[in-house]
């Protein structure tokens, strides 16, 4: 794959822009203007390096901006295990939340995050059907991955619908109760002739051309011809519903485990176990200590590793060059 | 209960006129009465029996009919009296009008020495026609409609005015009547007014309930014996000494002497009554103003919302392309016609105009609760307060007012009232779970009150573990009433721990520094700009920074900046943006450009590399030849 002919036949710019390294180094020296006065402590070589390490690690989409978080495939898809890592612990509680709940959640990893988003995502879980239904964490990251990695597509998608609907090919049977792609109508019983949604053949011809366009950010072809495979015609959302359920695209996409494993992280168990034992430790020790306010700080000995981490922020020593007064 | 004692009273009196009077109101049940024979002594037996021995017996019924005739007259629309000249000899001072069926008092010609006029069981709604028969001493009226004591003026002899069963509500026009002996209102409905010559009033069983019916006797001078036995109003606690008080003049009271003790008491209790309902009124106006403010405060932000919310709707319908999305307005926000919805929008803004003039804010401190309703109320925070009153502080309570307005002055807050340990929020529009982030900067909150009214965050499932765990370092006790547990707590760590230790272990130095330079920079550009005293900054600095190392610091990373903070940074950082944009595209251009010259050199290289060795071998053929050139050539370069 590195050294395969069409990759060295892309000229330079292009295939920059397709491998999306302008964007990080675009950011990453932004990152490094905004932030002159911390690095400068400690060189620019470091910045860079811990700027690519954690881009390599996912870690870099945390608490930025969405604009970013959405910029590339491999943004997107760390915000989805970043996601996934911080808030299994909800899903293993088996806590079933509302759609605007999961947006909270959301929110608190990228503050600007947009409700159309989380929006669409529960539209999938749910069917368009009464949104303010409660969705269980597997069910809605899955289905969140797959509105979110691939939103351009799927919106592509949506008015490939709307045309074979609408009866742009004449091969179509219109029904016509769906004024939308996104609308869910029952069939009206003992009606032979009315039929829901599309043909699934014809649907994939129109998405594989749609694929050959969009050269990424694109669920596998095969796999999607798997998913049309298996029915007849199929809705909007039946199909959504069946790309989120099916593996092969998750795995593809190589944000999440398997669906079966969607709970297991044992390394953050350990540490979350270690955590908590140390929160308890914490609350009983202050409780002890409740009078004096003032006697937090260096005397705890039970520092947390992240502590140790961070030198710099917990010193009790002022940045006095940095406070200077805005405008 | 009839009192016992009836002496004349004319002894007593003091003034030249003689003000002695009895006033005998009772309603002792009657015994059934004698239709024919009416006898004023039964009825009425503590009369003193002088004038009443008139010889009742003689003027009765059978003779009545006979002596009297009541012409119609065409001109007025009373009957005009008449008695036969013979009548009017025999029983010259007395009439007798009993039964008749009268329903007004007829005129009564000739009669002007009349001194004993009784109009018993009749329907006489009036007192009238009888204002000439100046001499009159015995007015009977015993059973009939009277509803007002009037036409009474010109008696001045009339001693013993009956005016029993009747339908007197109230005591009044009997100032004239200066000869007044006996005056008889039992039976009425009344209210005693003023009578300026009374001097022993029985008002045994009469229904009086409240002190309101008997207050126009405290201006009664000549009072000096009432009785209120019997009536609902001597039951009250207060009776003794309300009456003793209003009444200074009393010697006797139910018919028991009022000693000065009894009246010095009276008159204590009644000072702190006033005093009492004094205070309570105000209270009570100050309540009202209260109430009404909150009311208009109330209406101020549902307009708002509403306003708002309209605005949303119709931003959602213009950017959502109309066949992929359409947008889900939900039933309480208006028609989907843009026209309407612009003209309603308007209204709304115009009644928002209109509240904005009246109160818009209140600030109330109760004792240990400061409330703050309305968003001007938040400017409260930078007056004066005294120590004393900002220390007792412990309960600040929150409504009508943006949370993110309320996030802006959470720092003079922390200054100003260092007690405060319970927050309460109403209708405040928390709707995330990131708000509570900013919360933490607080030096400490022991209980938290978020009120479902208007606080959408309620609704969620996780929003108490959330705060618990975001804000742990403040220990908190109690969330909206309810205990928190070691269970609650741990619970809070399980479900959010990992988002806390992956904000702080996960990302790089930078971010870290950063994100907490951000907060305390935010916080420490609110102490410059306070007018706080110079060592009182560099308190707060050191304090801030330990705070900073209290709190769980990988919590630190999980801050909240508003909206509008939020877009403003995001604006900032427009510039540099499009500056590294640039930039990079420079760097590219140029390592494109090197890159390209070095794939062009790649290719032409091997053609170049042999026609320098073609150059070479062609030149160097001929060596002599070759030699000679190179010696020029060094020759030349001399």
């Amino acid at each position: 794959m590195m050294l395969s002919p069409e990759r060295l036949a892309l000229p330079d710019y292009e295939y920059l822009a397709q491998r999306h390294v302008l964007t990080y180094m675009e950011d990453a020296v932004c990152q490094l203007l905004e932030n002159k006065e911390d690095v400068s402590q400690y060189g620019i070589a470091r910045f860079f390096t811990e700027y690519f390490n954690s881009v390599c690690q996912g870690t870099h989409i945390l608490f930025r901006e969405f604009s970013f978080v959405q910029a590339t495939p491999h943004n997107r898809a760390s915000f989805l295990r970043a996601f996934w890592r911080c808030f299994r612990t909800v899903g293993k509680n088996g806590d079933l939340l509302t759609m605007k709940e999961y947006h909270c959640l959301l929110q608190l990893l990228c503050p600007d995050f947009p409700l159309e988003l989380t929006q669409k995502a529960a539209r999938i879980v749910l069917m368009d059907d009464a949104m303010d239904c409660l969705m269980s964490f597997s069910d809605f990251l899955l289905a969140f991955q797959i509105q979110f990695y691939y939103s351009e597509f799927l919106e592509s998608v949506a008015a490939i619908y709307q045309d074979l609907l609408s009866g742009k090919n004449p091969n179509t049977v219109i029904v016509p109760t769906s004024s939308s792609g996104q609308h869910r109508q029952r069939p009206v019983l003992g009606e032979a002739s009315m039929l829901e949604g599309v043909e699934a053949s014809l649907f994939y011809q129109r998405l594989e051309s749609l694929c050959d366009r969009h050269k990424y950010s694109c669920p596998p072809p095969a796999l999607v011809k798997e998913v049309l495979s298996n029915v007849q015609r199929l809705t909007f959302y039946g199909f959504l519903v069946a790309l989120s359920k099916h593996r092969g695209i998750s795995q593809a996409l190589g944000a999440l485990p398997d669906k079966g494993d969607l709970m297991h992280d044992p390394a953050m168990d350990e540490e979350l176990d270690r955590l908590v034992v140390r929160s308890r430790l914490h609350r009983t020790s202050r409780q002890h200590r409740a009078e004096k306010p003032g006697a937090f700080g260096f005397q705890r000995r039970d520092k947390l590793e992240a502590l140790e981490k961070v030198p710099s922020a917990s010193a009790r020593t002022p940045y006095p060059y940095r406070w200077e007064p805005r405008q | 209960m009839i009192p016992g004692k009836f002496r004349s009273v004319s002894g007593r009196a003091t003034n030249n006129v003689n003000c002695g009077l009895h006033l005998v109101i009772q309603t002792s049940p009657f015994p059934e009465k004698n239709k024919v024979e009416l006898r004023l002594n039964k009825e009425t037996p503590s009369f003193p029996g002088r004038l009443l021995q008139h010889d009742l017996e003689r003027n009765y019924s059978s003779r009545q009919g006979d002596h009297i005739n009541l012409v119609s007259s065409s001109v007025s629309s009373f009957h005009i009296l008449q008695r036969s000249s013979e009548e009017k000899i025999l029983y010259s001072d007395r009439l007798t009008l009993e039964r008749q069926k009268l329903t007004v008092c007829p005129v009564i010609d000739g009669e002007e020495h009349l001194r004993l006029l009784n109009f018993q069981h009749n329907f006489i709604t009036r007192i009238q026609n009888i204002s000439n028969l100046r001499r009159l001493i015995f007015l009977d009226l015993y059973d009939n409609h009277i509803e007002e004591i009037s036409g009474l003026s010109t008696l001045r002899s009339l001693r013993v005015l009956l005016l029993g069963k009747n339908r007197i509500k109230k005591i009044s026009n009997l100032e004239n009547l200066k000869s007044l002996d006996v005056l008889d209102l039992h039976g009425n409905q009344r209210d005693v007014d003023n009578l300026p010559c009374l001097q022993r009033l029985f008002l045994s069983f009469n229904n009086i309930s409240n002190f309101e019916s008997i207050c126009c006797l405290a201006d009664s001078p000549s009072l000096s014996d009432i009785t209120f036995d019997g009536n609902p109003i001597a039951q009250e606690p207060w009776y003794k000494h309300t009456v003793l008080q209003n009444m200074l003049q009393l010697r006797q009271l139910d018919t028991r002497r009022v000693t000065e003790e009894e009246r010095r008491m009276a008159s204590v209790v009644a000072k702190k009554e006033e005093e009492k309902r004094r205070e309570s009124h105000k209270q009570s106006l100050l309540k009202e103003k209260k109430r009404l403010t909150i009311n208009n405060i109330a209406r101020q932000w549902d307009l708002q919302h509403r306003v708002t919310n309209i605005a949303a709707n119709q931003d959602r319908k213009n950017s959502d392309s109309p066949s992929l999305d359409p947008c889900q307005m939900d039933g309480s926000t208006t028609s989907a016609f843009p026209e309407e919805t612009g003209s309603l929008d308007s209204v709304l803004t115009n009644a928002l105009q209109a509240l904005s003039v009246t109160d818009t804010h209140l600030v109330d401190v109760d004792g240990d609760t400061l409330s703050l309703y309305g968003s001007g109320a938040l400017e409260s925070l930078d007056r004066n307060w005294s120590i004393q009153t900002a220390g007792m502080v412990t309960t600040v309570s929150f409504t009508f007012i943006e949370f993110d307005e309320i996030v802006q002055v959470l720092p003079k807050l922390k200054m100003k009232f260092p007690n405060s340990l319970h927050l309460k929020f109403k209708e405040t529009n928390l709707a995330m779970l990131q708000q509570f982030n900013a919360l933490a900067q607080l030096h400490r909150v022991d209980q938290l009150t978020i009120d479902p009214q208007g606080n959408p965050v309620v609704n969620f499932t996780l929003w108490k573990y959330y705060v618990l765990f975001r804000l742990s370092h403040f220990n908190m006790q109690k969330i909206n009433g309810t205990e928190v547990t070691q269970n609650d707590m741990i619970m809070a760590e399980r479900l959010f721990g990992i988002l806390a230790h992956v904000a702080s272990s996960e990302l790089p130095h930078y971010r870290v520094i950063s994100i907490l330079g951000d907060a305390r920079k935010k916080q420490f550009r609110y102490l410059q700009e306070t007018k706080g005293k110079k060592h009182g900054i560099v308190n707060e600095e050191n304090n801030d920074s330990k705070r900073f190392v209290g709190e769980n610091t990988n919590r630190a990373m999980l801050n909240y900046t508003t909206r509008d903070f939020y877009n403003e940074k995001l604006e900032e950082t427009k510039e540099k943006k499009k500056f590294c944009k640039i930039y990079i595209e420079d760097l590219v251009k140029e390592a494109t450009e090197i890159s390209m010259k070095k794939e062009a050199l790649q290719k032409l290289w091997p053609q170049m590399f042999i026609e320098l060795v073609r150059d070479a071998v062609l030149e160097t053929r001929n060596k002599n030849s070759y030699m000679k050139l190179c010696l020029q050539q060094i020759a030349d370069q001399k």
